[in-house]
């Protein structure tokens, strides 16, 4: 497994944990529903959960909390929130499903990007970009970008080639332009992290792209 | 986790949850808010909730098992791994700051999760080669990982709380997982 086109450990577990960011937790479960053997070490790390609950020293209730929870299951309807449709892409995986989707917007020639109305947080969000085979990605820094996953066609940066699955965390500042490498168009699940305000993200993207 | 026998505990629990899925049985359910619900709250206090938010916490979270207990399987994750994975996705709705009121599907089900067909080991198994890997770890590697399960913002929080500094945090938790992958995948590739 190359390291770098995994999640670190350390996010993982933040993910099992359930306290890592709600806009990267979405990019992380797409992720995990094309790598079933990271979605099995997940699964295993939720087992560690389990036994730090199981054996977590107890916290009194108040005297009531007892009665209060029989009264509550006996008068519940259910969950009050039926599921979310499905959106438009089937060709999405299953976690990115039921989110609804903003329109596409013309981001530069061959580039595509639309709003995934998952939870924000501050202004981290995350969006679906789709670029087609040959174009390069603006040229950017790591500053906005948090978590990247293919979920189809292939890109490359200098270094390294991500494919369907693989998912590029945000590490440096180092300058960087993937091109896409495969004959369809590449699309990706980002998190973008709120450093960089969507008007000046796009605006960047709308610079012109020079080669490295 | 009481000292005569850990095992028939958790045993004892997964037939209290099967049986509020099949006769909604509300001794049963009684039974294991007695028993997780103070855990539940233990852990929200731990992560810094005040303890009445806490103890809501609980409730919500135990009110779910209620709802979702027809989806348990024994086979695929035992009692306590499935309360904390409900929780844990309760716990992900909460951190959400994001107040608007659009419908947020939620994120990685327990059900989904728990009920993928490569699971390889039963769940028992599974609970009792965790323990004995965490038994395997330094106590100060237990102490890491316990406390990035439990608080909200681990790395610094954690730092904050050992009075360390945040590198030897993250390192110690880098070094935490790597020897939990070992000994509990010896089979896979090297770690990462």
């Amino acid at each position: 497994m190359n390291p770098n086109r995994n999640p670190s450990e350390e996010r993982l577990l933040a993910y099992a944990a359930g306290s890592l960011s709600p806009p990267e937790a979405v990019v992380v479960a797409a992720h995990l529903a094309l790598r079933p053997a990271n979605d099995a070490w997940v699964h295993r790390l939720q087992a560690v959960g389990g036994e730090f609950l199981e054996e977590a020293a107890p916290v009194a209730l108040t005297a009531d909390a007892l009665s209060h929870a029989m009264a509550l299951i006996e008068t519940d309807a259910g969950e009050a929130r039926p599921p979310a449709p499905l959106n438009d892409m089937p060709e999405l995986p299953e976690p990115l499903r039921r989110y609804a989707l903003g329109p596409w917007r013309w981001i530069g020639p061959g580039i595509r990007a639309r709003d995934v109305h998952a939870p924000r947080d501050g202004a981290c969000r995350v969006i679906l970009l789709k670029i087609d085979p040959g174009r390069e990605t603006p040229r950017h820094t790591h500053g906005g970008v948090e978590l990247t996953c293919v979920l189809s066609g292939s890109y490359a940066t200098e270094t390294e080639r991500f494919d369907v699955g693989d998912l590029e965390e945000a590490d440096t500042d180092v300058l960087h332009q993937p091109r896409v490498v495969s004959d369809i168009p590449c699309l990706c699940v980002v998190a973008l992290d709120g450093e960089i305000q969507l008007d000046g993200w796009l605006g960047r993207l709308m610079q012109p792209f020079v080669r490295l | 986790m009481s000292a005569d026998g850990p095992l028939q505990d958790a045993f004892a629990h997964d037939r209290l949850i099967e049986a509020v899925a099949l006769r909604r049985d509300r001794e049963a359910f009684a039974q294991l808010f007695s028993h997780y619900a103070p855990r539940l709250k233990a852990w929200l206090i731990k992560s810094g909730a005040p303890p009445a938010a806490a103890e809501d916490f609980a409730q919500d979270a135990m009110l779910t098992v209620w709802r979702k207990a027809d989806l348990f399987d024994a086979r695929k994750a035992r009692a306590a791994t499935w309360i904390f994975t409900i929780a844990r996705n309760r716990r992900l709705d909460m951190l959400r700051r994001d107040a608007r009121p659009l419908p947020m599907p939620e994120i990685a089900l327990a059900e989904t999760e728990s009920l993928r067909p490569d699971d390889i080991l039963s769940a028992s198994q599974d609970a009792e080669r965790i323990r004995d890997a965490l038994s395997r770890l330094k106590p100060d590697q237990v102490e890491v990982l316990r406390l990035a399960f439990f608080l909200d913002s681990p790395h610094s929080e954690i730092a904050r709380r050992l009075d360390l500094p945040l590198g030897t945090v993250k390192s110690r938790i880098r070094n935490a997982m790597i020897k939990l992958r070992l000994i509990l995948e010896p089979s896979e590739e090297a770690p990462r």
